[in-house]
């Protein structure tokens, strides 16, 4: 517990370097019980390679990642397999199986973790599928015939096919027309809400940022610069990254549509 | 997952998921407690599956799903919860949820909402159908296979006119490295292969040949198969492995990635730039590399010969001579080109038939292979019968 708030990861004290390139240095980062936190930063500043880092797929040269309060170098391989049920990731274009159809890649974890019944499992993947927008017709198709914003909103269903406590988002908007990504806003939103979910996601979408995230956490200067809301981010930056950031051309025309979009649960 | 409160933990006992079916006056309640999660799901399922629907005696009896004792739900769970409700629904029972936090309400509505949409049936086909219309598909593309090397050996052609006609077309940097690639590189391999079967051919003849007292004769067998046969297939075959499956692989993925259309709408011509200096640099290469393979295989032939019919050098070339002349050495080299075009085409073709995903770049580089060797064959074949008819 922190200040009344449940820290579910707590990244401390990082550091990595690529081809002797450092690219943060003493980075810390909490992730509290059902926030939606964004991570922005300049390209090249590791946003996805930090998501990488906590989801262990990457090795940190120092530091400590704690999720759900267990160090992960302490970790047994059969916690580690509960934490990894206890997730659910995102990655930038789905990630979908492509041998697979998207009723049998949302069944995927559901095979791996546990041993459910044929019938419970297609009952919640088309459950899944309808509770992330998709249409039942996607059900028995392949990744490769569906368009990117299904791709994603299938990906989506298969990081909730377990009922995670937290998802991580990897540019959830990124390549998605306007609507859609306010869609894709409106869903992530909404899902938030029904599952009680905590939500990691890195982005550059400033529509997203102001008008679901609680929380944003500024990636620069090889660590966490600062974390707040997008207001006090935007009305305090400190920092010259944030001010161009979240006082620039762009960021003024998401906040001026922000009344208007804002979000009606 | 949702938790009734989030600063309990849960004891052992509290998260066993259980449920009872009480009737209370006129409502038949299901009281349900513990955690109704997709981990529990099976056991869930099966003891709500042998719970059978309470029947109404009376329209106004009614029922409740109690959830107060549950101290945690997900998805899993209230589908579970739904699918009761809805059956106990289509017995007559009106039914309704007592005992739901905010949080549980908004996760129950929205499963109720999605739970109930329509399913499409997937469309199976029976195995004969299915293994008729595998058939067709397969001798079909046989012949829309012929079809389109056919034709695109035609663009090769006239591509290689145009070339003739207007030689600043000519890529000599793309050849050069192509040349590297597929020959140059392929130089260890193909003179090691050609070597060690040289050798074995050598050695099997020896001891198959002896029970007649002919094993001499072993070194007549192991040059003329060196020469004609071994030397070109051998070499072709690691060729088209080596060289072909990365020429679908390299052409393929630039048209995964649109690099292809890129290159038409910069007025770059892909058959100039990506297909010609390929065939091309395979057209001059295998021939080298056969040559290279055809003395490689003597040389191991002869190593073997000198081990175990005691021969020496001077020996061997003496019987060498004696076996074979130059029509058989050139009966071997001739399809060395003929062959390199095979292997190109295919190689190209199949890259420039690849489609967006990364399957599709996987099976075209499989057929690559699988199609320029079956056709090397095939090609082997017609030549050995045209030549003995020409008395080569």
């Amino acid at each position: 517990m922190d200040n009344g708030r449940e820290v579910l990861i707590r990244v401390s004290g990082l550091a990595k370097s690529f081809g002797g390139y450092q690219i943060w240095d003493g980075l810390n980062l909490d992730v509290y019980r059902g926030e939606i936190l964004a991570i922005v930063g300049g390209s090249g500043q590791g946003k996805s390679v930090l998501l990488r880092v906590i989801t262990g797929l990457v090795k940190p040269d120092a530091g400590d990642v704690e999720l759900f309060g267990h160090n992960v170098k302490s970790l047994s391989a059969k916690d580690r397999l509960d934490i990894e049920s206890r997730w659910g990731i995102l990655f930038q274009d789905g990630a979908l199986f492509s041998s697979l159809t998207v009723l049998q890649n949302i069944q995927v974890p559901m095979r791996e973790h546990l041993e459910l019944p044929q019938a419970i499992m297609d009952d919640l993947a088309f459950l899944k599928i309808a509770m992330v927008g998709l249409p039942p017709e996607a059900a028995h198709k392949y990744p490769s015939e569906l368009s990117g914003g299904m791709r994603k909103r299938a990906g989506l269903a298969r990081a909730l096919a377990l009922d995670p406590e937290i998802v991580f988002l990897d540019e959830p908007t990124a390549g998605l027309d306007p609507i859609g990504a306010a869609d894709f806003d409106q869903l992530i939103h909404k899902l938030q809400q029904t599952l009680g979910l905590t939500v990691y996601m890195v982005t550059h979408d400033l529509d997203t940022i102001f008008t679901v995230c609680e929380r944003v956490a500024v990636l620069a200067d090889k660590r966490i610069v600062r974390t707040g809301s997008p207001i006090e981010l935007q009305r305090q930056p400190n920092h010259p990254w944030i001010e161009e950031y979240f006082c620039g051309e762009r960021a003024r025309a998401a906040q001026s549509g922000e009344q208007p979009r804002r979000l009606v649960v | 997952m949702l938790k009734r409160d989030h600063t309990l933990s849960l004891s052992t006992q509290a998260r066993a998921p259980g449920f009872r079916v009480e009737l209370r006056g006129t409502t038949f309640r299901l009281i349900a407690s513990g955690a109704w999660t997709v981990a529990e799901a099976t056991r869930l399922d099966t003891a709500l599956k042998r719970l059978r629907v309470p029947i109404p005696p009376t329209p106004e009896f009614t029922g409740e799903m109690d959830i107060a004792a549950i101290a945690e739900i997900d998805t899993a769970g209230a589908w579970l919860l739904q699918r009761t409700a809805s059956a106990w629904e289509a017995g007559g029972l009106r039914t309704r949820y007592a005992g739901a936090t905010e949080s549980f309400r908004i996760l129950i509505e929205e499963v109720q909402r999605r739970g109930n949409t329509e399913r499409p049936k997937l469309q199976r086909q029976g195995a004969g159908q299915q293994i008729v219309e595998d058939l067709t598909k397969a001798l079909t593309g046989v012949w829309s296979d012929a079809i389109q090397l056919t034709s695109f050996l035609g663009e090769v052609t006239a591509a290689m006119g145009r070339m003739i006609l207007q030689p600043w077309r000519f890529r000599p940097t793309s050849f050069v490295h192509h040349l590297d690639h597929a020959g140059l590189r392929a130089v260890p391999i193909v003179g090691l292969i050609c070597f060690l079967i040289g050798a074995v051919v050598m050695q099997q003849g020896v001891v198959q040949l002896k029970p007649f007292g002919a094993e001499p004769f072993a070194v007549n067998m192991v040059a003329i198969l060196a020469l004609r046969e071994v030397g070109i297939l051998l070499t072709a075959i690691m060729v088209a492995g080596r060289s072909g499956s990365a020429f679908t692989a390299e052409i393929g993925s630039m048209k995964m990635r649109e690099e292809i259309d890129a290159m038409r709408t910069l007025g770059i011509d892909p058959m100039d730039t990506l297909v010609l200096p390929r065939v091309l640099a395979l057209i001059v290469a295998l021939p080298l590399l056969t040559f290279l393979g055809d003395i490689t295989g003597l040389i191991g032939g002869g190593v073997m010969a000198m081990a175990v019919l005691g021969l020496d050098v001077s020996n061997y070339m003496d019987k060498l001579h004696e076996a074979v002349s130059f029509k058989h050495f050139m009966a071997g080299m001739i399809k060395a080109p003929f062959a390199a075009l095979i292997i190109g085409l295919v190689g190209c073709l199949e890259g420039l038939k690849v489609e967006g995903s990364a399957e599709s770049l996987g099976t075209h580089v499989t057929s690559a292979v699988v199609k320029a060797i079956f056709l090397v064959i095939i090609l082997d074949a017609v030549f050995a019968m045209f030549l003995s008819a020409i008395g080569m």
